[in-house]
């Protein structure tokens, strides 16, 4: 069995900041040197991993959720399981069978646990998927919900789950994880945080990126792991002095600074990841050059071994 | 008169609802036409308030919400029969086994408080309470309309569930029943807090810029809208984006007949109004960006017009 690869979660608390930018760039980069990185896209409510990959999603599998089903033979009508459900997602009017709200259900299968007449079976429903692409050789774990639904924690789940077989299946050979989350600082978020052993919070130099890195980072600390910030668009003038004073006096570590130039919007919208391998005489500019060093800066501080 | 209520939403984050939404506000307040009232839903990362803050020696009032519920476990109550864990009472993964002292650990970030544990035990060793979830907060901002917000308390797992509480503590305010439009920042995304955003919606702007992502998260978040039958309409931002996507994206515009509220040029008056937490529309009101705002807030209202006569 290989070693345990390194785990890297990008997040940010506020939205748009570039979170999937890095994480798909920090994933080339690491294949162009010769690792095999694990991409896990773990916004399911929007993944666009593969969109700056220039991928398409194709062979799906399904993302399934306990719903109650009432065998109404077996229904004596005595309502235990409707005055046992905390968020009330049985409703039971005298001496009729239970009508299951699917919308507030938990999930938490009391009910089919407690039914004394087996009279409520487990059905399941489709909440979201999983897709197992390969893009411009990164392998990548996409989780989507889907759109209505309202569990994305299950889609989570499932792609953790399946990132475990990858990592501990005995043909397991990955060097590197990196885990992209959706923006905020909810519970999906702190699972994919709760995953990782190092997390970088990516972040832009105005008052909104500001409050957000300090809420997100709090709740890194909540869980115990050690961050680097990035600053995205770096170069953006206006709040920035003020921004690097409070971080400075609440002492962040900041890894790396991205500045905002054409070159990152141009491979942003062509789907080609703009640390993707330069054909010879391409114009290196100012933010491929920064991204390079934050590479560099991320490998010395997980420590990963050289590639041969 | 009816309380009007709009929504401002993106799937995709940071494409610009809350400076959006700060100007819309902004508009509405000096509008004879309207007593609007505000409300940050984005419970995660709450911004409005940074650029709608109270009015001078005006005290925000805080109030703390409870909306999630959690298990507890009750030391004395426990006969170590690990039935919790072997018969797997919780199907969130929260319950794992202290082999030391033979008990239960309850993971306060995974419990769903669901109640499975408290009604399975034989021993009633488990009980469920409501906890802090967050917090609403809210005032008379310096636009002069009043601004509510929530916050959710981190790990709390209930961004959803406080959405419709800042939601229902709006509409139980005094200063609701006079007021004739609701103005609402939305999360990002199109999970359980855009959903519960959308219940009781009039009508919906979805705010997005001309790249692939932009789009992809547009069209989640329209499928989303079109579920709760919402009226909609789409505002372009970053429109003179240079971006190979361009072409793409204004095609697809045409193709699906989205009614275009209107398009926002990149303009540094933006990020500037931002830094001095202004609304772009009093901080550079005759800039490009400004005066694009201005009219998408006209188009607006013309919109309302039609979809609520009695306005």
């Amino acid at each position: 069995m290989g070693n345990k690869p390194k785990i890297i979660c990008v997040t940010g608390g506020k939205g748009g900041t570039g979170k999937t930018f890095v994480a798909v760039n920090l994933a080339t980069m690491f294949k162009n040197e010769g690792y095999k990185p694990l991409l896990i896209d773990g916004d399911s409510e929007n993944p666009n991993s593969y969109l700056l990959l220039g991928g398409k999603l194709g062979k799906r599998e399904e993302v399934l959720f306990f719903k109650p089903s009432i065998n109404e033979d077996n229904c004596t009508k005595c309502g235990i399981c409707a005055q046992n459900c905390v968020p009330h997602a049985l409703l039971h009017v005298n001496n009729s069978i239970p009508i299951p709200i699917l919308a507030v259900c938990s999930g938490c299968k009391l009910c089919y646990k407690i039914c004394p007449t087996n009279a409520i079976e487990a059905s399941y429903k489709t909440v979201g998927w999983i897709y197992e692409l390969n893009e411009r050789g990164i392998d990548l774990l996409v989780g989507e919900l889907k759109p209505g639904e309202a569990r994305s924690a299950s889609v989570i789940d499932s792609l953790l789950e399946r990132l475990d077989t990858r990592i501990n299946g005995t043909m397991s050979n990955y060097d590197v994880v990196i885990i992209d989350t959706a923006p905020g600082a909810h519970c999906d978020v702190e699972e994919l945080i709760n995953k990782a052993d190092y997390v970088i919070p990516v972040t832009e130099p105005t008052k909104f990126g500001l409050t957000d890195l300090i809420r997100i980072n709090e709740l890194i600390t909540l869980l115990h792991k050690q961050f680097k910030v990035i600053i995205n668009r770096s170069n953006l003038l206006g709040y920035k002095n003020q921004f690097f004073n409070e971080l400075d006096a609440i002492h962040v570590d900041i890894i790396g600074k991205i500045p905002l130039h054409d070159e990152v919007v141009t491979s942003y919208c062509a789907g080609v990841p703009l640390m993707e391998d330069r054909k010879d005489g391409e114009v290196i500019g100012p933010a491929y050059e920064a991204f390079q060093q934050i590479y560099e800066e991320v490998k010395k501080w997980i420590n990963i071994k050289n590639t041969n | 008169m009816d309380n009007i209520v709009v929504g401002i939403v993106s799937g995709k984050g940071g494409v610009g609802k809350t400076t959006l939404t700060a100007s819309l506000a902004s508009l509405a307040s000096r509008d004879n036409d309207f007593k609007p009232i505000i409300l940050d839903c984005d419970v995660d990362a709450p911004n409005l308030s940074i650029i709608l803050p109270p009015k001078l020696n005006t005290e925000p009032q805080i109030k703390d919400t409870y909306t999630t519920i959690k298990a507890s476990f009750i030391l004395e109550k426990c006969v170590h029969c690990k039935m919790c864990i072997d018969d797997h009472f919780c199907e969130f993964n929260a319950l794992s086994w202290d082999v030391e002292n033979a008990t239960p650990i309850i993971d306060f970030l995974k419990c769903e408080g669901c109640g499975a544990c408290k009604t399975l035990c034989p021993e009633h060793a488990f009980e469920i309470h409501p906890v802090k979830s967050g917090e609403i907060i809210s005032y008379e901002n310096d636009y002069g309309s009043l601004l509510a917000y929530g916050r959710t308390r981190l790990g709390s797992t209930t961004s959803g569930k406080l959405v419709s509480e800042v939601k229902s503590f709006a509409q139980h305010l005094d200063y609701y029943k006079s007021a004739n439009l609701t103005i609402i920042d939305g999360p990002p995304g199109i999970g359980c807090p855009v959903i519960s955003m959308l219940t009781g919606i009039n009508y919906i702007i979805a705010i997005t810029e001309p790249t692939p992502s932009g789009l992809h998260d547009l069209i989640r978040v329209l499928e989303l809208v079109d579920q709760f039958k919402i009226p909609f309409s789409i505002v372009v931002n970053k429109a003179d984006l240079k971006s190979p996507f361009q072409l793409k994206f204004k095609k697809y515009i045409k193709e699906t007949q989205y009614k275009v509220l209107g398009k926002i040029d990149f303009d540094y008056a933006i990020p500037e109004a931002m830094s001095y937490a202004k609304p772009v529309v009093n901080f550079a009101p005759d800039s490009k960006a400004g005066l694009a705002i201005k009219r998408i807030y006209e188009n607006l209202k013309k919109q309302l017009n039609s979809h609520y006569s009695d306005l």
